[in-house]
């Protein structure tokens, strides 16, 4: 089975974004790999004028959210750099136990990634009353750069929903069958380490248990 | 048999699909039909039959879904879901719709497909059928591929522009002049080019279900910004029927306390509705070019209850400190803070808030100014009765745009011929006469005549006391004093006293008019003017103030620097009365710079040989 690979457009994104945008996006995704029963739940983002589905479970909700808050800490340690989060799904196969492997593997059959450029502008604090303290003092023209910033920031996050649709809508014969009574395929969220080798030691992992070469496109 | 088995499979899941596509179509985009499932709460807990299809809940099904199916059963024709927007036509404007609402919807409507689905099932006429397990894992396959495929399309649903039409007509706080309908048929009306422009194309990977393949593609309108869709006012017209100056309004009716819960201690506001859930504040007949340029919301916020700007969280309800106060007022309200400039001339000479006033700002001003609402805060509302008619014909100016509104008395010859010496007269003297020479001139435009006064006052050396602050109101805290009503009180008790406004001077029975001499002359002014002011009803106003005084409730502590004893300080130095900044007093306080005032005038008079009958209700 091949693992297909969807890198997304990149967002440029400031920091009080990004919980949005990647509940967005990770939600999204799950959305249309969550083929067991699913009473879907519309989700309305405050920062931009953009409705995403989720599947409804409590359960992958929290551990998305959960995720998210580890990437967040990770981007305040690793300010103003571009960062990638893998979303893979896979399936568990029981193999061999050896010296080396353990009993099961997982066999990546998909995986998304995310790439987030976290932009702190020199004008702008993390904190969102300074930043609203700030953009009352310059007047007008800050506002605009604002308005437009954002209007910027929810176009892409659009054309990153569509990109979503467009690529679950043209592969879908690598998706395993259905198992009863599961509602989604399991998965993982991948984010950068506190270092770049580790981060790069995760990407090997994967390969050795996918044992396939992981192709990005 | 085994074949009819198989296609009677294919031809279900077909089926379902169109009629799942058909619900998630209709559910995003008629309101009707989502209303229809929202209300049944049982139906979003429970899973239904038709849920279990493509493992996605949607609820109960509308009727006519159902009904729907049934006319478009033959799978191989193309079922077209046209969404249409439909715009109520609007002859004048949308204020109109007010007055005839169902207008909105008898009037011609514009209906234009904003979005049209097209889901068929591809299928060539001749065809093998798989068998067997084959057939098994085919239609697994097709079953799975169409789950992701109504995923998508139940997520694009969400991204597409009728999507926030749609949610906008769910909204059951606002009614638009725009609806959504719908139309499904096995057939569709091409597009002419026109309608073709500006719609996009969105084509839904088929997906294959042997011998066919199921086909979902949409052409939508990229914006809907064109179509001018606009929420209608909701609210219905009012006729407001008690307002200031209206024959049916109660002289002393007090008006409730705003809504916000606002204590109800402050002036009435007569002919003010207090603040409520309408979202306009008409202008009000005495505001004749003063209110220009306050948003409506502000103006009925002023208009409310003082003691509003105490507790509302409104960014200028907001009470920092008195100069900061000030200065915010004065940057973001200069209008008001002059009208209040204007109004308190009016009442300097008048009884405020009496009914003959009916076109005094004092009620609309006194809720412009945050610190007058503290101070009103803590009084209670006082009324004053309306004086007879003959008097309050005297505070009409002759040359006030509005005749009905009070201002000041008209200058007396004495004054006039002051008027060229008012040099050498005491600056409060002087700085009446110039606010008085600007008030004669007033008009809707007297704004900036107005505005300018204060710096004139400023501008003198001998700024005298209280009314001088008050002159200077533009942009000093000494706003705020004027508004407050046992001050207000206080002045109309010094007027009633003749004495009151030593600024001007009425000579008409005054009975030392030939005297020259500059005390003489102040005496006189003082007595003139006071007579002028309460000849005819003085002992009926002044025996009301006194028991108005007597019963207020007590004021914050003066922390000014007015005092009696300043007052009489620099009177002996025949500099005039003592300036200062005005602060919220005690009745007692108040009564005792009275007093100081009658021990003044009594002296002058002394002086001057002048005898002036004084009142015996001052005592």
């Amino acid at each position: 089975m091949n693992c297909e690979v969807c890198q997304l457009k990149e967002l440029e994104v400031e920091h009080f974004e990004i919980r949005e945008v990647l509940r967005c996006i990770l939600h999204t995704i799950v959305f249309h790999r969550a083929l067991g029963l699913v009473r879907p739940k519309d989700v309305d983002l405050e920062l931009f004028e953009i409705t995403y589905v989720q599947c409804g479970d409590v359960e992958l909700e929290k551990k998305i959210d959960e995720r998210i808050d580890h990437f967040i800490s990770w981007v305040e340690k690793h300010p103003n750099k571009k960062s990638q989060i893998c979303l893979s799904f896979y399936e568990v196969k029981s193999k061999q136990p050896s010296w080396f492997t353990n009993k099961t593997e997982r066999l990546y059959w998909e995986q998304w990634y995310v790439n987030l450029n976290v932009t702190q502008h020199p004008k702008h604090h993390s904190s969102k009353s300074h930043h609203a303290k700030v953009v009352v003092d310059p007047g007008e023209s800050a506002t605009e750069d604002r308005s437009s910033r954002r209007a910027m920031v929810e176009a892409s996050l659009r054309e990153v929903l569509f990109q979503i649709i467009k690529f679950v809508n043209e592969k879908k014969d690598h998706v395993p069958p259905i198992s009863d009574g599961v509602i989604y395929f399991p998965y993982e969220i991948t984010i950068p380490s506190s270092s770049d080798s580790a981060f790069g030691m995760d990407m090997i992992k994967r390969m050795l248990h996918s044992g396939h070469p992981t192709m990005l496109s | 048999m085994e074949m009819d088995r198989e296609s009677g499979k294919l031809e279900q899941i077909v089926s379902q699909f169109r009629s799942k596509i058909l619900h998630v179509v209709l559910d995003s985009r008629v309101p009707s039909l989502h209303r229809h499932q929202q209300q049944d709460s049982l139906s979003l807990s429970r899973v239904r039959k038709t849920d279990k299809w493509f493992n996605l809940v949607l609820g109960d099904r509308p009727p006519a879904l159902e009904n729907l199916n049934f006319s478009l059963r033959n799978l191989l024709d193309p079922m077209v879901i046209d969404i249409i927007l439909v715009r109520h036509a609007s002859y004048s404007s949308s204020v109109d719709n007010l007055y005839a609402p169902s207008a909105a919807a008898a009037g011609p409507s514009t209906e234009t497909v904003i979005e049209r689905w097209v889901v068929q099932y591809d299928c060539p006429r001749v065809f093998a059928t798989p068998s067997g397990a084959e057939a098994a894992v085919s239609y697994k396959k097709i079953y799975k591929k169409c789950i992701v495929l109504l995923r998508s399309l139940y997520t694009q649903m969400r991204l597409l522009p009728a999507y926030r039409i749609f949610r906008q007509l769910s909204s059951l706080n606002q009614t638009y002049n725009f609806d959504i309908v719908y139309k499904v048929s096995s057939f569709s009306h091409p597009f002419s080019r026109e309608e073709e422009d500006g719609m996009k194309e969105y084509n839904f990977a088929p997906v294959e279900a042997l011998p066919g393949c199921l086909c979902v593609s949409v052409i939508y309108h990229a914006t809907l910004s064109d179509f001018n869709l606009e929420p209608l006012v909701s609210l219905p017209p009012k006729i407001i029927t008690d307002y200031v100056g209206s024959p049916t309004t109660d002289p002393m009716r007090s008006f409730p306390s705003s809504e916000r819960g606002a204590h109800a201690t402050s002036f009435p506001f007569r002919g003010l509705r207090p603040p409520s859930s309408a979202p306009f504040q008409r202008p009000h007949s005495w505001s004749s070019g003063f209110h220009r340029g306050i948003p409506p919301t502000k103006t009925q916020s002023l208009a409310g209850s003082p003691p509003v700007y105490r507790t509302s969280p409104k960014p200028y309800d907001i009470t920092p400190p008195p100069t900061d106060l000030y200065g915010n007022r004065i940057q973001n309200h200069r209008v008001s803070t002059l009208q209040q400039a204007t109004a308190y001339d009016e009442y300097k000479l008048s009884p405020p808030f009496s009914p003959s006033a009916s076109p005094s700002t004092p009620t609309y001003l006194s809720g412009a100014n945050p610190l007058l609402t503290r101070h009103c805060s803590e009084t209670a509302p006082v009324t004053i009765p309306l004086p007879p008619t003959g008097r309050s014909n005297r505070y009409l100016s002759p040359n006030s745009s509005d005749p009905s509104r009070h201002s000041l008395p008209p200058l007396s010859p004495r004054s006039s011929k002051h008027d060229t010496s008012s040099q050498e007269s005491p600056s409060g003297i002087r700085s009446y006469r110039k606010i008085e020479a600007l008030r004669a001139g007033e008009s809707p435009s007297g704004l900036s005549n107005l505005y300018s006064a204060p710096k004139v006052v400023r501008d003198s050396k001998d700024d005298s006391g209280r009314f001088s602050g008050l002159l200077s109101s533009s942009g000093s805290p000494r706003i705020g004093f004027s508004r407050s009503s046992s001050r207000l009180s206080f002045q109309d008790d010094m007027d009633d006293c003749e004495f009151s406004c030593p600024f001007d001077v009425d000579d008409v029975d005054v009975s030392d008019s030939s005297s020259q001499n500059t005390e003489n002359k102040r005496a006189s002014e003082f007595t003139a003017q006071s007579n002028l002011i309460g000849k005819k009803s003085q002992d009926a106003a002044v025996g009301i103030l006194v028991h108005m005084l007597r019963t207020a409730p007590p004021l914050r502590q003066d922390s000014s620097c007015y005092s009696t004893r300043s007052l009489r300080t620099e009177y002996e130095g025949g500099v005039g009365i003592a300036s200062g900044f005005f602060m919220p007093r005690k009745t007692a306080d108040a009564l005792e710079e009275l007093n100081s005032y009658r021990e003044m005038k009594d002296l002058l008079l002394s002086k001057s040989g002048t005898q002036v009958v004084r009142k015996e209700g001052m005592k």
